[in-house]
């Protein structure tokens, strides 16, 4: 930007008083200084030119033209295909099909080897900018997710893996009645799980298990899956927020094909942040509770129980760490406002799986504490890098979402 | 980045605008100074529309704007006697002659106002912090409207009214504004009228525009709702001037902008009114016909990020640092945000007109607008001064009747403006009017030098025990000084020496510097020079801040 001042040209067109030129004399034989500027003028009108931007300029505005114009079609696709991949590079390739729908194809292989490959389309503004409806349909392998046993009391050391893939569709309504506050979801999927074995260095949970101990184990299963969602959002933004409160219950029924592994489970969150200082601090707590319910004389079976563990659960511990019946969740941060693109946060984490509804409490919680950096926009978190230590030792995350 | 060439072509601007040149044979003041009027001698019809991306200009105002070292110059569209002429840019007003409360009233406003029986909408509106629209009135004038948010009503449609009678009275070209109101009942869709969508694609615009638009914004228990309506800019759209460099398009358009004293004085003008969005998305260059001749115009096109209306409710960080600041990101960072911050404590007028606006703890040397501009950053003491002798124009009076224009339904918004808008420039005035020596309005009589002091008047100073006055015959072709004797004073009437020169042409140079104050700067003089004519002697030249102050600039930033 700076590049464009005066030009060496303009520069030798203003030489004009150091020796002041005859036609700049007036009548009464001094110069006029209006002269001198209208003549400098005339030399510059012989040398004009068109601004050219610098090559920075020129960048920046195209990507700015790209975002603003939908015509960016390429992205990157981050979000791993199941909890614990890790780190996913992937792309994505997203198109208009109408003024405001979408239709995004995407994948990513992560560094565990996870993989995904899914096709998105979305919806955004029906009956008049109440709804929304998302269908996807994709692909996935997991390669290595943990299972450490069920139950609070699970160890490290009886760590075991499995690996599924899973091809799956669905699609998702949500409905914001008046626009603001109230969310109203349902919607349904059907995915196949069907088991592979794990290729990470722990043993496979058909070496450690049976069918009869673990549930579900090695019998590929398709799920029919049914939801519904109400809740009270008076959050700025879901992806990233200092103000406002997320309440919400959402029902779940999973039916299998052979009618042995159907369950219902009912999901409850609560979150609310509390601004401090003209939000320059946040106090923000996470509640969640998942308790599933068996159908009768069918079973949950272990992969899909409710665990803790993860870079947005229990953080300083392992992905899945823990699974049983039912979980609850309950998280602290105190975010502290650095810029307006930075906030750092200390946190705190606890939670707990139980097998019966009745020891859904407090007591014997696992913890662990940390400390995080996010990077954001006003809407949304783009990076969140956690330290989080637990008994089990100090894990990092990575993330491209906020932990709540 | 700046070259030496840069260096030398602004030294030889500067000799052009206000005769300042190195040559000791040329003549330092010719027989058109002062300059009244920067001419625009060429036909600029060549220029072309350019723009600048907001990401751009954010990008590089937040990141490479803070390595930006100022140059210390001078202003260099001043002249002789240290003013900014009229130009395309600016027309001096509220220093040039009494402004009444009906001429700011009037403001920059010379047509009718809208006629809002029906609307005609034909495209969104582009650019701005609230909702609005372009549309057609019953007269089929255009005109582009903007709302007030939910959480501000009438705040932001009155900030930009009113802002722009006060940038206009200060001397910017300003857009014609007028409050009025839109009836959705009332409200038809140009055929043609379009919106562009998130796919890129313009399509039409619909009812469900307009609703998604009016669901977004204040509205009256009728069923109205209150807009301010800018009138449609004459002229070919040319795009948003930039702060620094000049348009290698515009042959009159000599100076680097952010060597131009009325850009730099955005600084103080904007922290009077909490201007906090200065940028070049704000500014407009229209292409216009000025005496039979194309020329380019430069606007300040929308001045509503002001009075506190520019903050989403929730951003409290505004005007009191830019978005991004390198020292306050450290100091939080370390601190684990225990290092607080005056925006974390500072108490507002709680009243949904006003916004985040108050005047107690409102300092102007530490007033930040949202990213700095290369004008803001060469401001002077001497820029600060002359933008200072504005605000100091403004009276109690003055001030009402432009706020009064706001029409608040709140009875008791409109004193709170008033008040806090005194104490802010009550504040203005103690920083910048005694930070240079204050001495203007320079009169030789017979026998008498009379002046003012800008900061004793405003009466945010002592006036000094004693005024000194060194007084030289001037050579104006060869600039030798030939001492003519010193004299002193302890009023602002100094008795001038008894040799005093008569003939007609002859030029006198006088040092005016104060002793007994409590300001250094003062003691600085400021040099002022006459040239003998057959009415009397006239003010031809007044150097102030001659360049090298390199001190008195770093204490401004």
């Amino acid at each position: 930007m700076r590049t464009f001042g005066m030009s060496l040209a303009a520069a030798l067109l203003l030489a004009g008083p150091l020796s002041p030129p005859a036609a700049a004399q007036s009548t009464d034989g001094e110069s006029s200084r209006a002269a001198i500027v209208e003549r400098s003028q005339a030399d510059k009108s012989t040398k004009l030119r068109p601004y050219v931007p610098s090559g920075f300029e020129m960048a920046v505005t195209r990507v700015e033209k790209t975002m603003l114009n939908g015509t960016m079609k390429w992205h990157p696709f981050l979000e791993g295909a199941y909890t614990g991949a890790g780190f996913s590079p992937g792309v994505g390739y997203m198109t208009h099909v109408s003024p405001y729908s979408t239709l995004d194809v995407r994948g990513n292989v992560s560094i565990r080897n996870y993989k995904v490959a899914e096709a998105e389309f979305i919806s955004p503004r029906l009956f008049h900018r109440r709804a929304e409806l998302s269908v996807v349909g994709g692909w996935r392998e997991a390669t290595q997710v943990g299972f450490y046993g069920i139950g609070p009391n699970s160890t490290t050391a009886n760590r075991a893996d499995f690996a599924f893939e899973q091809p799956y569709a669905g699609a998702r309504f949500k409905v914001k009645p008046t626009r603001r506050l109230w969310v109203l979801g349902g919607g349904a999927d059907v995915a196949r799980w069907s088991f592979n074995d794990p290729t990470g260095i722990a043993p496979s949970v058909d070496s450690v298990y049976t069918p009869a101990t673990l549930p579900g184990l090695g019998i590929t299963t398709t799920f029919v899956h049914s939801q519904a969602t109400v809740g009270f959002d008076w959050r700025p933004a879901q992806a990233y927020a200092r103000r406002g409160g997320f309440y919400s219950i959402t029902a779940h029924d999973y039916t299998d094909n052979d009618s042995r592994f159907g369950f219902r489970r009912v999901d409850y969150r609560v979150t609310q942040h509390f601004p401090i200082l003209r939000e320059s601090w946040v106090l923000s707590l996470n509640g969640q509770a998942s308790a599933t319910f068996n159908k009768d004389g069918q079973q949950v079976p272990f992969y899909m129980l409710p665990y803790l563990g993860g870079g947005s659960t229990l953080r300083g511990y392992s992905s899945h760490r823990f699974r049983d019946r039912d979980s609850v969740l309950i998280q602290g941060e105190w975010r502290i406002m650095v810029n307006r693109f930075m906030d750092t946060a200390v946190f705190y984490d606890a939670g707990k799986v139980a097998s019966q509804h009745s020891e859904m409490d407090f007591h014997g919680m696992r913890t662990d504490y940390g400390f995080g950096a996010r990077f954001h926009t006003p809407f949304a978190t783009a990076l969140r890098i956690d330290v989080a230590r637990s008994t089990e030792g100090t894990r990092l995350v990575f993330a491209t979402s906020s932990a709540f | 980045m700046r070259s030496t060439r840069l260096t030398a072509s602004l030294a030889m601007v500067a000799a052009v605008f206000f005769g300042v040149t190195a040559s000791t044979t040329s003549l330092r003041f010719l027989g058109d100074d002062p300059l009244v009027k920067e001419p625009d001698s060429q036909d600029a019809s060549q220029a072309q529309a350019s723009e600048i991306g907001d990401l751009y200009e954010m990008v590089y105002n937040l990141f490479e704007q803070p390595k930006y070292k100022p140059s210390g110059l001078r202003a260099q569209n001043i002249n002789t006697v240290d003013e900014v002429p009229d130009s395309s840019w600016f027309t001096n007003r509220v220093t040039a002659q009494p402004l009444s409360a009906a001429d700011l009233v009037r403001g920059p406003n010379v047509g009718a106002p809208p006629d809002p029986s029906k609307w005609v909408i034909f495209r969104e509106k582009t650019s701005g912090v609230h909702p609005g629209f372009t549309a057609r009135d019953a007269k089929g004038e255009t005109w582009f409207l903007e709302f007030d948010p939910p959480y501000y009503p009438e705040g932001a449609t009155a900030a930009l009214l009113m802002a722009s009678k006060f940038y206009w009275a200060f001397g910017y070209n300003q857009v014609e504004t007028f409050l009025t109101t839109l009836d959705p009942r009332h409200v038809e869709f140009d055929p043609k009228a379009t919106i562009k969508r998130p796919n890129g694609k313009r399509t039409r615009f619909t009812r469900d525009d307009l609703d998604e638009v009016l669901e977004r914004v204040a509205r009256r228990p009728d069923g109205t709702y209150r807009v301010v309506a800018g009138r449609l800019l004459p002229g070919k759209v040319l795009g948003y001037f930039r702060y620094e460099g000049t348009r290698p398009d515009d042959p009159n358009d000599l100076v680097p902008h952010e060597h131009r004293r009325e850009l730099r004085a955005l600084r103080v003008f904007g922290a009077w009114t909490n201007l906090t969005d200065l940028k070049s998305k704000n500014t407009l260059d229209t292409l216009v016909v000025e005496n039979g001749r194309p020329v380019v115009k430069h606007w300040l096109q929308d001045v509503g990020s002001t009075f506190g209306m520019n903050n989403d409710l929730h951003e409290w960080d505004l005007s009191w640092e830019h978005f991004y600041q390198g020292d306050t990101t450290l100091k939080r960072l370390a601190s684990f945000g225990f290092t607080r911050s005056p925006w974390q404590t500072v108490d507002y007028v709680e009243k949904p007109a006003i916004g985040k606006f108050e005047g107690t703890r409102f300092d102007p040397m530490t007033w930040r607008p949202q990213t700095a501009t290369t004008a803001y950053m060469e401001m002077r003491p001497d820029d600060a001064f002359w933008a200072a002798r504005r605000v100091a124009a403004f009276n109690r009076e003055m001030i009402t009747a432009i706020i009064h224009t706001g029409q608040f339904t709140d009875p008791s918004v409109e004193p709170a403006l008033v008040n806090i808008m005194l104490k802010r420039r009550d504040k203005i005035l103690r920083a910048y009017l005694p930070a240079v020596n204050p001495v203007v309005a320079p009169r030789l009589r017979e026998r008498e030098l009379v002046f003012d002091n800008a900061a004793v008047n405003a009466d945010v100073a002592r006036a000094p025990r004693l005024y000194t006055s060194a007084w030289f015959e001037f050579d104006n072709a060869t600039r030798a000084l030939r001492p003519l004797g010193e004299s002193s004073s302890p009023t602002t009437s100094i008795e001038a020496p008894a040799a005093l020169p008569n003939q007609m042409g002859s030029f006198v140079a006088i040092d005016i510097a104060a002793d007994g104050t409590d300001y250094a700067s003062w003691r600085r003089p400021v040099r002022a020079y006459f040239r003998r004519q057959p009415e009397g002697w006239t003010l031809v030249g007044l150097d102030r801040e001659p360049d090298g102050n390199a001190g008195q600039v770093a204490s401004l930033r």
